[in-house]
Protein backbone atom coordinates (compact mmCIF):
# COMPACT_ATOMS: atom_id res chain seq x y z
CA UNK A 1 0.00 0.00 0.00
CA UNK A 2 1.21 3.38 -0.92
CA UNK A 3 1.04 6.14 1.53
CA UNK A 4 1.02 10.11 1.71
CA UNK A 5 1.95 10.69 5.39
CA UNK A 6 3.61 8.74 8.00
CA UNK A 7 0.85 8.87 10.58
CA UNK A 8 -1.64 7.50 8.03
CA UNK A 9 1.24 4.51 7.55
CA UNK A 10 1.52 4.13 10.85
CA UNK A 11 -2.38 3.92 11.55
CA UNK A 12 -3.02 1.37 8.81
CA UNK A 13 0.36 -0.57 10.16
CA UNK A 14 -1.63 -0.78 13.83
CA UNK A 15 -4.96 -1.49 12.53
CA UNK A 16 -3.36 -4.87 10.40
CA UNK A 17 -1.55 -5.51 13.20
CA UNK A 18 -4.71 -5.94 14.79
CA UNK A 19 -6.42 -8.06 12.42
CA UNK A 20 -3.23 -10.45 12.09
CA UNK A 21 -3.17 -11.34 15.82
CA UNK A 22 -7.15 -11.91 15.88
CA UNK A 23 -6.28 -14.32 12.72
CA UNK A 24 -3.05 -15.75 15.07
CA UNK A 25 -4.67 -16.47 17.77
CA UNK A 26 -8.00 -18.50 15.75
CA UNK A 27 -4.90 -20.45 13.82
CA UNK A 28 -3.43 -21.20 17.32
CA UNK A 29 -7.26 -21.97 18.55
CA UNK A 30 -7.54 -24.30 15.85
CA UNK A 31 -4.28 -26.01 17.16
CA UNK A 32 -1.90 -24.42 14.10
CA UNK A 33 1.49 -23.44 14.94
CA UNK A 34 3.57 -20.52 13.38
CA UNK A 35 6.17 -20.83 11.23
CA UNK A 36 8.72 -18.46 9.82
CA UNK A 37 9.55 -19.05 6.09
CA UNK A 38 13.14 -18.06 4.78
CA UNK A 39 13.55 -14.82 2.87
CA UNK A 40 15.22 -16.81 -0.14
CA UNK A 41 14.98 -19.96 -1.92
CA UNK A 42 16.52 -21.97 -4.21
CA UNK A 43 15.27 -20.37 -8.40
CA UNK A 44 15.89 -23.97 -10.11
CA UNK A 45 13.55 -26.21 -7.72
CA UNK A 46 11.38 -23.31 -8.19
CA UNK A 47 11.39 -22.90 -11.54
CA UNK A 48 11.11 -27.17 -11.77
CA UNK A 49 7.95 -27.46 -9.91
CA UNK A 50 6.38 -24.29 -11.76
CA UNK A 51 6.55 -25.08 -15.11
CA UNK A 52 3.89 -23.52 -16.35
CA UNK A 53 4.59 -20.07 -14.15
CA UNK A 54 6.15 -17.03 -15.68
CA UNK A 55 9.76 -17.37 -13.66
CA UNK A 56 10.63 -13.45 -14.97
CA UNK A 57 8.12 -12.41 -12.16
CA UNK A 58 10.60 -13.35 -9.40
CA UNK A 59 12.73 -11.21 -7.73
CA UNK A 60 16.25 -12.94 -8.54
CA UNK A 61 19.39 -12.38 -5.89
CA UNK A 62 22.64 -13.81 -6.65
CA UNK A 63 24.40 -15.71 -3.93
CA UNK A 64 28.34 -15.59 -3.14
CA UNK A 65 29.08 -18.53 -5.57
CA UNK A 66 27.16 -17.07 -8.28
CA UNK A 67 24.04 -19.28 -7.42
CA UNK A 68 20.83 -17.37 -8.07
CA UNK A 69 18.21 -17.34 -5.34
CA UNK A 70 14.78 -15.67 -5.34
CA UNK A 71 12.50 -13.94 -2.56
CA UNK A 72 9.97 -15.72 -1.65
CA UNK A 73 7.16 -15.35 -4.24
CA UNK A 74 4.83 -17.89 -2.51
CA UNK A 75 5.08 -19.35 0.88
CA UNK A 76 3.90 -22.64 0.51
CA UNK A 77 6.84 -23.93 -1.23
CA UNK A 78 8.98 -22.23 0.69
CA UNK A 79 8.07 -23.61 3.90
CA UNK A 80 7.92 -27.46 2.69
CA UNK A 81 11.66 -27.24 2.37
CA UNK A 82 11.98 -26.16 5.94
CA UNK A 83 9.61 -29.05 6.80
CA UNK A 84 10.40 -31.66 5.31
CA UNK A 85 14.23 -31.36 6.10
CA UNK A 86 13.80 -32.40 9.53
CA UNK A 87 9.90 -33.83 9.20
CA UNK A 88 9.24 -37.70 9.43
CA UNK A 89 5.43 -37.43 8.32
CA UNK A 90 4.16 -38.03 11.43
CA UNK A 91 1.98 -37.36 13.76
CA UNK A 92 0.49 -34.72 10.97
CA UNK A 93 1.63 -30.96 11.45
CA UNK A 94 -0.47 -27.99 11.29
CA UNK A 95 1.29 -24.95 10.30
CA UNK A 96 0.58 -20.78 10.12
CA UNK A 97 2.37 -18.50 8.54
CA UNK A 98 2.64 -14.54 8.91
CA UNK A 99 5.03 -12.91 6.31
CA UNK A 100 5.55 -10.90 2.87
CA UNK A 101 5.67 -12.63 -0.49
CA UNK A 102 8.10 -10.79 -3.53
CA UNK A 103 7.09 -10.25 -7.15
CA UNK A 104 8.68 -7.77 -9.69
CA UNK A 105 6.20 -5.14 -11.05
CA UNK A 106 6.33 -3.34 -14.25
CA UNK A 107 8.63 -0.52 -14.25
CA UNK A 108 11.15 -2.22 -12.18
CA UNK A 109 9.22 -2.00 -9.20
CA UNK A 110 9.10 -4.57 -6.45
CA UNK A 111 5.57 -5.99 -4.97
CA UNK A 112 6.14 -6.69 -1.34
CA UNK A 113 2.40 -8.32 -0.48
CA UNK A 114 1.13 -9.36 3.51
CA UNK A 115 0.02 -12.86 3.62
CA UNK A 116 -1.12 -14.89 5.89
CA UNK A 117 -2.44 -18.56 5.56
CA UNK A 118 -2.27 -22.12 7.13
CA UNK A 119 -1.05 -25.88 5.88
CA UNK A 120 -2.36 -28.61 7.08
CA UNK A 121 0.46 -32.02 6.61
CA UNK A 122 0.01 -35.67 7.36
CA UNK A 123 -3.74 -35.15 7.92
CA UNK A 124 -6.41 -37.46 6.55
CA UNK A 125 -7.34 -36.04 3.01
CA UNK A 126 -11.18 -35.79 3.75
CA UNK A 127 -10.69 -34.31 7.38
CA UNK A 128 -7.93 -31.97 5.65
CA UNK A 129 -10.26 -30.49 3.28
CA UNK A 130 -13.12 -30.44 5.15
CA UNK A 131 -11.05 -28.48 8.17
CA UNK A 132 -9.06 -25.82 5.95
CA UNK A 133 -12.51 -24.98 3.80
CA UNK A 134 -14.37 -24.78 6.51
CA UNK A 135 -11.50 -22.41 7.80
CA UNK A 136 -11.42 -20.39 4.79
CA UNK A 137 -15.17 -19.99 5.30
CA UNK A 138 -14.42 -18.44 8.58
CA UNK A 139 -12.24 -16.41 7.73
CA UNK A 140 -14.21 -14.81 4.79
CA UNK A 141 -16.94 -14.28 7.34
CA UNK A 142 -14.56 -11.63 9.30
CA UNK A 143 -14.60 -9.36 6.76
CA UNK A 144 -18.36 -8.90 7.19
CA UNK A 145 -18.99 -8.02 3.25
CA UNK A 146 -21.50 -11.31 1.60
CA UNK A 147 -18.69 -13.44 -0.02
CA UNK A 148 -18.16 -16.48 -2.12
CA UNK A 149 -15.73 -19.29 -2.34
CA UNK A 150 -15.21 -20.70 -5.76
CA UNK A 151 -14.67 -24.43 -5.37
CA UNK A 152 -13.19 -26.92 -7.72
CA UNK A 153 -10.81 -29.55 -8.20
CA UNK A 154 -7.73 -29.50 -10.59
CA UNK A 155 -7.03 -33.40 -10.34
CA UNK A 156 -10.39 -33.82 -12.31
CA UNK A 157 -9.28 -32.92 -15.64
CA UNK A 158 -5.60 -33.69 -14.73
CA UNK A 159 -6.71 -37.26 -15.60
CA UNK A 160 -8.91 -36.26 -17.96
CA UNK A 161 -5.80 -34.78 -19.79
CA UNK A 162 -3.52 -37.80 -18.83
CA UNK A 163 -6.01 -39.98 -21.01
CA UNK A 164 -5.46 -37.61 -23.24
CA UNK A 165 -1.88 -37.27 -23.66
CA UNK A 166 -2.02 -34.23 -25.82
CA UNK A 167 1.57 -32.44 -26.59
CA UNK A 168 2.83 -29.87 -24.14
CA UNK A 169 1.89 -26.99 -25.75
CA UNK A 170 -1.26 -28.11 -27.06
CA UNK A 171 -2.30 -28.52 -23.27
CA UNK A 172 -1.00 -25.76 -22.45
CA UNK A 173 -3.00 -23.80 -25.12
CA UNK A 174 -6.72 -25.63 -24.09
CA UNK A 175 -5.90 -25.12 -20.62
CA UNK A 176 -5.69 -21.27 -20.96
CA UNK A 177 -8.76 -21.16 -23.16
CA UNK A 178 -11.05 -23.33 -20.56
CA UNK A 179 -9.32 -20.79 -17.46
CA UNK A 180 -10.47 -17.45 -19.74
CA UNK A 181 -13.73 -19.51 -19.96
CA UNK A 182 -13.03 -18.90 -23.75
CA UNK A 183 -16.30 -20.74 -24.72
CA UNK A 184 -15.72 -19.96 -28.53
CA UNK A 185 -12.04 -20.12 -28.25
CA UNK A 186 -12.32 -23.71 -27.11
CA UNK A 187 -14.85 -24.63 -29.59
CA UNK A 188 -12.75 -23.75 -32.34
CA UNK A 189 -9.43 -25.68 -30.69
CA UNK A 190 -11.67 -28.85 -30.01
CA UNK A 191 -13.09 -29.20 -33.46
CA UNK A 192 -9.25 -28.93 -34.70
CA UNK A 193 -8.12 -31.35 -32.21
CA UNK A 194 -11.21 -33.45 -33.29
CA UNK A 195 -12.39 -33.51 -29.57
CA UNK A 196 -16.13 -32.51 -29.97
CA UNK A 197 -17.43 -35.92 -28.01
CA UNK A 198 -15.23 -35.04 -25.17
CA UNK A 199 -15.46 -33.41 -21.75
CA UNK A 200 -14.18 -30.70 -23.75
CA UNK A 201 -17.69 -29.61 -24.87
CA UNK A 202 -19.19 -29.40 -21.62
CA UNK A 203 -16.36 -28.63 -19.33
CA UNK A 204 -17.26 -24.55 -19.03
CA UNK A 205 -21.07 -25.44 -18.30
CA UNK A 206 -19.90 -27.61 -15.47
CA UNK A 207 -20.60 -24.81 -12.42
CA UNK A 208 -23.36 -23.73 -10.16
CA UNK A 209 -25.16 -26.57 -7.37
CA UNK A 210 -22.60 -29.11 -6.77
CA UNK A 211 -25.10 -32.16 -6.81
CA UNK A 212 -26.01 -31.38 -10.48
CA UNK A 213 -22.73 -30.68 -11.92
CA UNK A 214 -20.86 -33.86 -9.90
CA UNK A 215 -23.73 -35.92 -12.19
CA UNK A 216 -22.90 -34.14 -15.13
CA UNK A 217 -19.04 -34.91 -14.64
CA UNK A 218 -19.74 -38.79 -14.00
CA UNK A 219 -21.08 -39.30 -17.04
CA UNK A 220 -17.10 -38.27 -18.91
CA UNK A 221 -15.27 -40.56 -15.81
CA UNK A 222 -12.54 -42.71 -17.58
CA UNK A 223 -9.91 -43.45 -15.07
CA UNK A 224 -9.19 -43.83 -11.69
CA UNK A 225 -7.42 -40.27 -11.08
CA UNK A 226 -11.18 -38.61 -12.66
CA UNK A 227 -13.03 -41.26 -10.12
CA UNK A 228 -11.01 -40.21 -7.09
CA UNK A 229 -11.37 -36.58 -7.51
CA UNK A 230 -15.32 -37.18 -7.77
CA UNK A 231 -15.05 -39.27 -4.80
CA UNK A 232 -13.50 -36.53 -2.91
CA UNK A 233 -16.01 -33.88 -3.87
CA UNK A 234 -18.60 -35.78 -2.85
CA UNK A 235 -17.40 -36.59 0.42
CA UNK A 236 -17.26 -32.42 1.01
CA UNK A 237 -20.38 -31.91 -0.76
CA UNK A 238 -22.52 -34.13 2.03
CA UNK A 239 -20.06 -32.06 4.58
CA UNK A 240 -20.99 -28.71 3.24
CA UNK A 241 -24.83 -29.32 3.66
CA UNK A 242 -24.09 -30.32 6.92
CA UNK A 243 -22.51 -27.95 8.16
CA UNK A 244 -24.93 -25.03 6.08
CA UNK A 245 -21.78 -24.01 3.98
CA UNK A 246 -23.38 -24.76 0.72
CA UNK A 247 -24.40 -21.36 0.71
CA UNK A 248 -21.13 -19.86 0.23
CA UNK A 249 -19.59 -22.06 -2.03
CA UNK A 250 -20.03 -21.55 -5.92
CA UNK A 251 -18.58 -24.79 -7.65
CA UNK A 252 -16.90 -24.69 -10.75
CA UNK A 253 -15.24 -27.90 -12.36
CA UNK A 254 -13.74 -25.35 -14.67
CA UNK A 255 -11.47 -23.73 -12.78
CA UNK A 256 -7.65 -23.80 -13.58
CA UNK A 257 -5.30 -23.67 -10.78
CA UNK A 258 -2.66 -20.53 -10.15
CA UNK A 259 -0.20 -22.93 -9.28
CA UNK A 260 0.95 -26.23 -11.18
CA UNK A 261 1.51 -28.08 -7.85
CA UNK A 262 -1.90 -28.62 -6.85
CA UNK A 263 -3.64 -31.93 -7.28
CA UNK A 264 -6.68 -31.76 -5.56
CA UNK A 265 -9.44 -29.72 -4.42
CA UNK A 266 -8.82 -25.71 -5.22
CA UNK A 267 -10.36 -23.05 -4.12
CA UNK A 268 -10.68 -19.02 -4.21
CA UNK A 269 -12.45 -16.13 -1.43
CA UNK A 270 -13.91 -13.35 -3.16
CA UNK A 271 -15.84 -10.62 -1.71
CA UNK A 272 -18.02 -8.32 -3.08
CA UNK A 273 -16.82 -5.03 -4.28
CA UNK A 274 -13.44 -5.85 -4.18
CA UNK A 275 -12.09 -6.99 -7.45
CA UNK A 276 -9.42 -9.36 -6.84
CA UNK A 277 -9.20 -12.68 -5.16
CA UNK A 278 -9.03 -12.46 -1.00
CA UNK A 279 -8.54 -16.02 -0.26
CA UNK A 280 -6.96 -19.09 -2.62
CA UNK A 281 -5.43 -22.21 -1.48
CA UNK A 282 -5.75 -26.27 -2.52
CA UNK A 283 -3.91 -29.31 -2.26
CA UNK A 284 -0.94 -30.14 -2.71
CA UNK A 285 0.18 -33.75 -2.11
CA UNK A 286 2.11 -34.30 -5.53
CA UNK A 287 4.45 -31.51 -4.18
CA UNK A 288 5.49 -32.87 -1.32
CA UNK A 289 6.73 -35.92 -3.01
CA UNK A 290 9.52 -33.81 -4.79
CA UNK A 291 10.77 -33.12 -1.03
CA UNK A 292 11.46 -36.27 -0.49
CA UNK A 293 8.32 -38.46 0.89
CA UNK A 294 4.69 -38.08 -0.20
CA UNK A 295 2.08 -36.78 2.25
CA UNK A 296 -1.69 -35.23 2.28
CA UNK A 297 -1.27 -31.65 1.92
CA UNK A 298 -3.79 -28.55 1.74
CA UNK A 299 -3.53 -25.21 2.67
CA UNK A 300 -4.23 -21.52 1.66
CA UNK A 301 -3.19 -17.87 1.54
CA UNK A 302 -5.04 -14.49 2.44
CA UNK A 303 -4.08 -11.33 0.84
CA UNK A 304 -3.42 -9.31 3.90
CA UNK A 305 -3.51 -6.29 2.31
CA UNK A 306 -6.67 -6.42 0.65
CA UNK A 307 -8.04 -7.66 4.19
CA UNK A 308 -6.61 -4.83 5.87
CA UNK A 309 -8.20 -2.23 3.15
CA UNK A 310 -11.55 -4.25 3.39
CA UNK A 311 -11.76 -4.20 7.01
CA UNK A 312 -10.94 -0.11 6.94
CA UNK A 313 -13.67 0.13 4.46
CA UNK A 314 -15.82 -1.82 6.76
CA UNK A 315 -14.84 0.74 9.74
CA UNK A 316 -15.59 3.98 8.39
CA UNK B 1 -31.24 -7.25 -11.37
CA UNK B 2 -28.03 -6.31 -10.53
CA UNK B 3 -26.40 -3.32 -11.31
CA UNK B 4 -23.72 -3.60 -14.26
CA UNK B 5 -21.45 -1.42 -15.71
CA UNK B 6 -20.30 -2.56 -19.48
CA UNK B 7 -17.32 -0.61 -20.88
CA UNK B 8 -17.11 0.14 -24.23
CA UNK B 9 -13.76 1.12 -26.65
CA UNK B 10 -14.41 4.74 -27.89
CA UNK B 11 -15.10 4.60 -31.50
CA UNK B 12 -16.97 2.35 -34.04
CA UNK B 13 -16.27 -0.99 -32.19
CA UNK B 14 -18.14 0.50 -29.28
CA UNK B 15 -21.23 1.87 -31.54
CA UNK B 16 -21.37 -1.08 -33.02
CA UNK B 17 -21.12 -3.37 -29.48
CA UNK B 18 -23.73 -0.77 -28.27
CA UNK B 19 -26.02 -1.42 -31.29
CA UNK B 20 -26.09 -5.18 -30.00
CA UNK B 21 -28.52 -4.06 -27.09
CA UNK B 22 -30.94 -1.96 -29.10
CA UNK B 23 -35.06 -2.89 -28.83
CA UNK B 24 -33.88 -4.79 -25.53
CA UNK B 25 -34.57 -3.99 -21.97
CA UNK B 26 -30.80 -2.47 -21.62
CA UNK B 27 -31.01 0.14 -24.61
CA UNK B 28 -30.58 3.54 -23.65
CA UNK B 29 -31.45 7.08 -25.23
CA UNK B 30 -28.59 9.46 -25.67
CA UNK B 31 -28.19 12.56 -28.13
CA UNK B 32 -26.11 11.79 -30.95
CA UNK B 33 -23.89 14.92 -30.97
CA UNK B 34 -23.37 14.18 -27.08
CA UNK B 35 -19.53 14.23 -25.65
CA UNK B 36 -20.99 12.45 -22.52
CA UNK B 37 -18.56 9.35 -21.65
CA UNK B 38 -20.92 7.57 -19.63
CA UNK B 39 -24.84 7.00 -20.00
CA UNK B 40 -27.75 5.30 -17.98
CA UNK B 41 -30.47 4.01 -18.65
CA UNK B 42 -33.94 5.58 -16.95
CA UNK B 43 -33.67 2.94 -14.02
CA UNK B 44 -29.71 3.62 -13.35
CA UNK B 45 -29.69 -0.42 -13.42
CA UNK B 46 -27.08 -0.66 -16.21
CA UNK B 47 -23.93 2.03 -16.98
CA UNK B 48 -22.09 2.59 -20.30
CA UNK B 49 -18.73 4.46 -20.42
CA UNK B 50 -16.69 4.91 -23.40
CA UNK B 51 -12.66 4.52 -23.06
CA UNK B 52 -10.03 4.53 -25.14
CA UNK B 53 -9.74 0.90 -26.61
CA UNK B 54 -6.74 -0.39 -24.65
CA UNK B 55 -7.96 1.20 -21.26
CA UNK B 56 -11.57 -1.35 -21.19
CA UNK B 57 -9.43 -4.37 -20.48
CA UNK B 58 -7.98 -1.89 -17.27
CA UNK B 59 -11.28 -1.27 -16.42
CA UNK B 60 -12.96 -4.55 -16.48
CA UNK B 61 -9.49 -6.20 -14.24
CA UNK B 62 -9.44 -3.78 -12.03
CA UNK B 63 -14.02 -4.16 -11.64
CA UNK B 64 -14.37 -0.51 -12.40
CA UNK B 65 -16.39 -2.42 -15.23
CA UNK B 66 -18.01 -5.51 -14.93
CA UNK B 67 -17.99 -6.22 -18.61
CA UNK B 68 -16.10 -4.88 -21.20
CA UNK B 69 -16.38 -4.94 -25.45
CA UNK B 70 -13.00 -4.65 -26.58
CA UNK B 71 -11.37 -5.96 -29.84
CA UNK B 72 -9.23 -9.00 -29.54
CA UNK B 73 -6.06 -7.15 -30.83
CA UNK B 74 -6.14 -4.82 -27.45
CA UNK B 75 -6.87 -8.25 -24.93
CA UNK B 76 -3.78 -9.67 -26.83
CA UNK B 77 -1.50 -6.96 -26.05
CA UNK B 78 -2.75 -6.01 -22.65
CA UNK B 79 -3.00 -9.64 -21.35
CA UNK B 80 -5.14 -9.19 -18.57
CA UNK B 81 -6.54 -11.12 -15.81
CA UNK B 82 -9.87 -11.34 -17.37
CA UNK B 83 -12.45 -13.90 -18.54
CA UNK B 84 -13.44 -13.78 -21.96
CA UNK B 85 -16.18 -14.74 -22.87
CA UNK B 86 -18.02 -14.42 -26.14
CA UNK B 87 -16.60 -14.11 -29.86
CA UNK B 88 -19.02 -11.61 -30.52
CA UNK B 89 -18.65 -11.85 -33.93
CA UNK B 90 -18.46 -8.47 -35.54
CA UNK B 91 -14.91 -6.01 -35.78
CA UNK B 92 -13.49 -8.82 -38.34
CA UNK B 93 -9.96 -8.34 -38.83
CA UNK B 94 -6.61 -9.83 -38.07
CA UNK B 95 -2.98 -9.11 -36.75
CA UNK B 96 -0.51 -9.34 -39.78
CA UNK B 97 3.16 -8.66 -40.68
CA UNK B 98 3.51 -6.41 -43.82
CA UNK B 99 6.30 -5.06 -45.76
CA UNK B 100 7.79 -4.54 -48.74
CA UNK B 101 7.56 -7.43 -51.31
CA UNK B 102 10.06 -9.74 -51.72
CA UNK B 103 11.25 -8.60 -48.01
CA UNK B 104 12.26 -11.60 -45.84
CA UNK B 105 10.67 -11.86 -42.33
CA UNK B 106 13.36 -14.75 -41.73
CA UNK B 107 16.85 -13.10 -41.96
CA UNK B 108 19.37 -15.34 -40.32
CA UNK B 109 21.85 -13.09 -37.98
CA UNK B 110 20.30 -9.43 -38.74
CA UNK B 111 18.31 -7.90 -36.53
CA UNK B 112 14.80 -7.38 -38.03
CA UNK B 113 13.48 -4.08 -37.05
CA UNK B 114 10.08 -4.35 -36.00
CA UNK B 115 7.70 -0.79 -36.47
CA UNK B 116 4.01 -1.56 -34.45
CA UNK B 117 1.58 -0.56 -31.77
CA UNK B 118 1.47 -3.33 -30.50
CA UNK B 119 4.70 -4.02 -28.78
CA UNK B 120 3.98 -6.66 -26.29
CA UNK B 121 2.03 -8.83 -28.89
CA UNK B 122 4.94 -8.30 -31.10
CA UNK B 123 7.55 -9.46 -28.70
CA UNK B 124 4.96 -12.54 -27.78
CA UNK B 125 4.63 -13.71 -31.71
CA UNK B 126 8.92 -13.79 -32.09
CA UNK B 127 9.53 -15.23 -28.74
CA UNK B 128 10.15 -18.84 -30.03
CA UNK B 129 11.03 -18.03 -33.88
CA UNK B 130 14.86 -17.48 -33.31
CA UNK B 131 14.80 -14.41 -34.89
CA UNK B 132 16.61 -11.18 -32.87
CA UNK B 133 14.28 -8.32 -33.51
CA UNK B 134 14.05 -4.42 -32.77
CA UNK B 135 10.76 -3.43 -31.93
CA UNK B 136 9.98 0.11 -32.29
CA UNK B 137 6.49 1.18 -30.71
CA UNK B 138 4.68 3.51 -32.55
CA UNK B 139 1.49 5.41 -32.00
CA UNK B 140 -0.06 5.50 -34.98
CA UNK B 141 0.24 5.84 -38.72
CA UNK B 142 2.77 2.66 -38.97
CA UNK B 143 3.09 2.10 -42.45
CA UNK B 144 4.84 4.97 -42.72
CA UNK B 145 7.68 3.38 -40.60
CA UNK B 146 9.42 1.17 -43.44
CA UNK B 147 8.53 3.93 -46.38
CA UNK B 148 10.78 6.08 -44.34
CA UNK B 149 13.48 3.56 -43.25
CA UNK B 150 12.20 3.58 -39.64
CA UNK B 151 11.90 -0.50 -39.81
CA UNK B 152 11.75 -3.05 -41.76
CA UNK B 153 8.42 -4.47 -41.07
CA UNK B 154 5.62 -3.72 -39.67
CA UNK B 155 3.14 -5.99 -37.27
CA UNK B 156 -0.31 -3.66 -37.27
CA UNK B 157 -4.16 -4.89 -38.11
CA UNK B 158 -5.37 -5.73 -41.18
CA UNK B 159 -8.91 -4.81 -42.24
CA UNK B 160 -9.20 -4.89 -46.07
CA UNK B 161 -5.40 -4.05 -46.94
CA UNK B 162 -5.87 -0.85 -48.85
CA UNK B 163 -4.11 1.47 -46.59
CA UNK B 164 -1.09 -1.25 -46.85
CA UNK B 165 -1.74 -0.70 -50.99
CA UNK B 166 -2.06 2.90 -50.40
CA UNK B 167 1.25 3.31 -48.91
CA UNK B 168 2.95 0.14 -51.41
CA UNK B 169 3.16 -2.90 -48.51
CA UNK B 170 1.71 -6.07 -48.64
CA UNK B 171 1.01 -8.51 -46.34
CA UNK B 172 4.46 -10.78 -45.79
CA UNK B 173 2.59 -13.44 -42.92
CA UNK B 174 -1.01 -13.46 -41.45
CA UNK B 175 -1.21 -13.80 -37.35
CA UNK B 176 -3.91 -14.30 -35.22
CA UNK B 177 -7.30 -13.05 -36.41
CA UNK B 178 -9.38 -10.62 -34.21
CA UNK B 179 -12.94 -9.67 -33.68
CA UNK B 180 -14.84 -7.69 -31.05
CA UNK B 181 -14.71 -10.03 -27.47
CA UNK B 182 -16.70 -9.57 -24.22
CA UNK B 183 -14.96 -9.57 -21.69
CA UNK B 184 -15.85 -9.91 -17.76
CA UNK B 185 -13.65 -8.76 -14.01
CA UNK B 186 -13.52 -12.55 -12.86
CA UNK B 187 -15.28 -11.44 -9.31
CA UNK B 188 -18.63 -9.69 -11.09
CA UNK B 189 -18.66 -12.99 -13.02
CA UNK B 190 -19.63 -14.80 -9.58
CA UNK B 191 -21.45 -11.87 -7.74
CA UNK B 192 -23.71 -11.11 -10.69
CA UNK B 193 -23.69 -14.14 -12.63
CA UNK B 194 -27.58 -14.24 -13.62
CA UNK B 195 -27.12 -10.87 -15.11
CA UNK B 196 -23.64 -11.69 -17.31
CA UNK B 197 -25.94 -14.78 -18.32
CA UNK B 198 -28.28 -12.53 -19.55
CA UNK B 199 -26.06 -10.29 -21.03
CA UNK B 200 -24.24 -13.27 -22.63
CA UNK B 201 -27.23 -14.65 -24.12
CA UNK B 202 -28.37 -11.21 -25.75
CA UNK B 203 -25.36 -11.19 -27.32
CA UNK B 204 -25.99 -13.63 -29.09
CA UNK B 205 -24.55 -16.60 -26.77
CA UNK B 206 -25.78 -19.65 -25.93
Amino acid sequence: MQFSTITEELQVTKFRKGIERELESYFESRGFDLIQPKIFQGYDSFVCSNLRQDSSKTVKVLGGDSRIFILRPDITTNILDQIFSKWEGRPPLKVYYNSKVYRNQTGGRILENYQMGVESLGEDSLKGDQEIIEMAVTLMHTLKEPFIIELGSSKYLDGFFKELGLAFEEESLVRELIGKKNRDGLRLKIKALGLEESILSDVLAMQGNMENVLTMARAYERNEEMAAALEELEGLKDFFSSKALLDHIHFDLAMMPDLDYYDGIIFKGYALNTPKKILSGGRYDRLTEGFGRKVSAIGFMMDMDLVTRIRIRGEA
Amino acid sequence: MDRITIALAKGRLGEQGLELFENTDMEIMRDEDSRKLVFQDAEERITYIFVKPSDVVTYVEKGVADLGIVGKDVILEENKDVYELLDLDFGHCRFAIAGFKDQKVYRKNEVLRIASKYPRYVEQTFKDRGQRIEIIKLGGSVELAPLMGLSDVIVDIVETGSTLRDNGLVILEELDPISARLIVNKVSYRFKYAAIQKIQKILGGI
